[in-house]
């Protein structure tokens, strides 16, 4: 087996609860987005266009959907020999088994999984951001350096810098100085959650962090300033370019206007860093004799019979004749009768909405109809 | 009952003009995503048939690149799946022709070596959602040892193909080239016991010149043929104007129901993972299918529209065909057209066919 220069290990364990109903059965990661992909498909799609071809991917809160969403990973031309991805849920050895319980301990409990591949690094992601990125440049520094570890950083309004982790550091991109959510910020380098790890830099910080009763097992607040108070070298990699962490309804909402509306800054349409999805076998979409379609993003399987006006609708969906969907979101596979109003909301996937409903309002805040009726 | 699957892929039309001219009737698309092979292919699978053998023209690359080893229809597998099978030398067929002796003796050892009871035999330029299993159980209570499969149509003088006379038990009288009125329009699919075809193979292997169905004409009286009625949409597409009419079946909503939207019987096809469709302002989408990764900003009206076609700002097209990557600029026109792959219409161009007679432009042209 040829050694990796880098394997990938994703995080989607988390139940992001702050979604609500859009994961009351999913996994984030799992949650539909932009009408055709789910969540993860950023993450495995920067993974493939980086030419990374062995991705483990950390599942924990009902990963069912999410499975058989990555499958043999072949929609991200992953289905290789010698890799491949790879679903990594908690699971028992000879002393009993144990949940994961931060984000360094899923990664720990998975040390011979990184070891089987023994990789010259190993790149730590989230599964639940919006973003196109090449990791090859992001590596390269991080070797260029010779770095033990690279923080992918996104400079951030100073007014929000309080919101978000904070790397502070010197001319040369060295670390000087980590703040988690700071009152009064020195630096407006946000972390974006993504890192490179020599691995055997990280190897030693996963087995000194797991003897530490103390601690809590996160890299931000444990591995990061235990390695920085070792002196050990991290940099900064700075990333520019969109970037959304879709942790609220309100991200999750603007994130996928922006697919639409901000092609300058994400864009789906062009093969550049093209991105990938499993998608279903649909027939394209039909619109009917007096459909009305303004501004809008319409998947394969769609049927429309109404009025669409700067709206996206999901894969599968239906939407009676006489109804108007306006400033929405329609996952897949929902169904809407005829002669609705759903203004400024988010319908869940598979929900049935029947006729003459009214859902959402133009003033109030975006809501989320529905619970997810999932079929896969 | 086992059953295994044989696809006559190795013909042509040469009324669909340059439509033909590189590929075979077999990779033409269709419906905005398919090709037509995806029909048969996705019947079969869907049947529970996962041994399928496709007899492949010479000219057969774009077929090759669309079906690779069949892992869209789950035939990329280690017992039985697909097995490519050359056909014939191309010329010597005759227009309309699906199942050339020739092809098929070329091929015995696809049947020999199977143990199958039964081969589902058929073209692969058909639009229609089949279930196969009633044929088999039919055919399998049967003692017929071949079962054809036909539709009933009105005005069987407008249809290209063969038509099924039948007894009142069902059993083949005649088979003939013309149908008058209401008539048993063969659908280019029969079921066979496998050992009656290399029996078959044994006996008429001389007249390999030969359709097998002009061969099972000349000799009703000592072959015992049933038949199956299909009462489903079967969309046969012979020239141009079926072509045009088959894809905007699509918009009816009982046929986009029955063959397209059946979650239980889906046709499958590639997947090139393109985008969604994006509608910018000013279009203008009527009674019209749109595929992924299209980009509309005028008027589409009866219309078929496959993936990645930019339609530009007060542009119109209707009654049309809009093939892959199509670029048709501002202002353009087309009404009754079909367009080929890679084809870019400029702005202001207006190009009309007759109703029921569209004007075809070839692949990577620029009008």
């Amino acid at each position: 087996m040829k050694k990796k220069k880098m394997i990938a290990m994703l995080l989607a364990g988390g139940q992001g609860s702050r979604l609500g109903s859009l994961t009351s059965s999913i996994a984030k990661p799992a949650v539909s987005f932009g009408g055709k992909y789910r969540i993860i498909d950023f993450g495995l799609s920067n993974c493939k266009n980086s030419g990374i071809d062995t991705v483990g991917i950390l599942v924990q809160y009902k990963p069912l959907v999410l499975n058989k969403y990555v499958g043999t990973g072949e929609s991200w031309d992953m289905a290789v020999n010698d890799g491949g991805v790879h679903i990594l849920p908690p699971y028992a050895g000879e002393t009993g088994g144990e949940w994961y319980e931060g984000t360094a301990d899923a990664i720990y409990h998975n040390i011979d999984f990184i070891d089987m591949y023994d990789p010259e690094n190993v790149l730590i992601l989230s599964g639940d951001h919006i973003y196109k990125m090449d990791y090859k440049k992001m590596l390269k520094a991080h070797t260029d350096n010779n770095a033990d570890l690279t923080v992918s950083v996104i400079e951030v309004p100073w007014e929000e810098a309080s919101r978000f982790g904070i790397m502070t550091a010197d001319e040369e991109g060295r670390i000087v100085k980590f703040s988690e959510k700071p009152k009064e910020p020195d630096s407006n380098l946000a972390s974006m959650g993504i890192y490179i790890f020599s691995w055997k830099a990280l190897r030693k910080a996963l087995l000194e962090d797991h003897a530490d009763k103390e601690s809590s097992h996160d890299f931000g607040k444990d591995i990061i300033p235990k390695m920085l108070a070792e002196g050990q070298s991290l940099h900064v990699y700075r990333f520019e370019g969109y970037w959304r962490d879709v942790g609220t309804v309100k991200s999750y909402y603007d994130s996928q206007m922006d697919l639409m509306d901000d092609l300058e800054n994400i864009n789906v349409f062009n093969r550049d860093m093209r991105v990938f999805s499993n998608s279903n076998m649909y027939p394209p979409q039909y619109l009917g004799p007096n459909a009305n379609i303004g501004k809008s993003m319409i998947c394969n399987g769609c049927t429309v019979y109404g009025t669409v006006k700067h709206s996206i609708i999901g894969s599968g969906a239906v939407i009676g004749d006489g109804t108007v969907i306006e400033d929405s979101i329609v996952l897949p596979n929902a169904w809407i009768g005829r002669n609705c109003r759903i203004t400024k909301a988010i319908i869940n996937e598979g929900t049935i909405v029947e006729d003459n409903a009214v859902v959402g309002s133009e003033d109030g805040e975006v809501i989320v109809h529905g619970n997810a009726r999932l079929t896969v | 009952m086992k059953t295994i699957g044989l696809i006559s892929a190795n013909y042509d039309s040469s009324s669909l003009g340059e439509l033909t001219k590189d590929r075979t009737m077999a990779s033409i698309p269709y419906g905005g995503r398919y090709r037509l092979i995806d029909f048969a292919l996705s019947n079969l699978v869907n049947s529970g048939i996962t041994t399928v053998g496709i007899i492949a023209p010479y000219n057969s690359g774009s077929l090759i690149d669309h079906i690779g080893i069949g892992n869209p229809w789950s035939l990329g597998r280690k017992t039985g799946g697909l097995f490519l099978m050359p056909g014939s030398v191309y010329g010597l067929k005759s227009e309309g022709s699906r199942f050339l002796l020739r092809d098929i003796v070329k091929n015995r050892k696809f049947f020999e070596r199977d143990d199958a009871d039964f081969v589902i035999c058929m073209g692969s330029s058909d639009v229609w959602n089949i279930d196969f299993e009633p044929l088999i159980k039919q055919h399998s209570e049967s003692s017929d040892p071949i079962t054809m499969v036909f539709k009933k149509v009105p005005r069987g003088e407008n249809h290209h193909g063969y038509f099924l006379e039948t007894d009142e038990d069902g059993k083949v009288t005649s088979i003939a080239r013309e149908g008058f009125g209401w008539s048993n329009y063969f659908a280019d699919c029969f079921i066979i016991d496998r050992d009656y075809m290399e029996d078959f193979i044994d006996w008429f292997g001389a007249l390999d010149h030969m359709d097998m169905i002009d061969i099972l004409r000349d000799n009703l009286d000592t072959i015992d043929i049933g038949t199956f009625e299909f009462k489903g949409y079967l969309g046969k597409i012979y020239n141009a104007a079926d072509l045009l009419k088959v894809n905007q079946a699509m918009t009816d909503y009982d046929i986009r129901n029955e063959v397209f939207c059946n979650p239980e019987r889906l046709i499958f096809t590639k997947t090139q993972d393109e985008a969604p469709a994006l509608f910018l302002p000013g279009s203008d989408v009527r009674n019209s299918v749109i595929s992924a990764g299209c980009r509309i900003e005028g008027r589409v009206e009866n219309s078929i529209i496959f993936r990645t076609v930019n339609i530009g700002k007060n542009a119109v097209v209707k009654n049309s065909v809009i093939m892959m990557h199509g670029e048709i600029g501002e202002g353009a026109v087309l009404d009754n057209v079909i367009c080929d792959k890679y084809v870019t219409i400029n702005e202001g161009i207006k190009i009309y066919g007759g109703d029921g007679d569209p004007i075809i432009i070839g692949k990577e042209k620029t009008i």
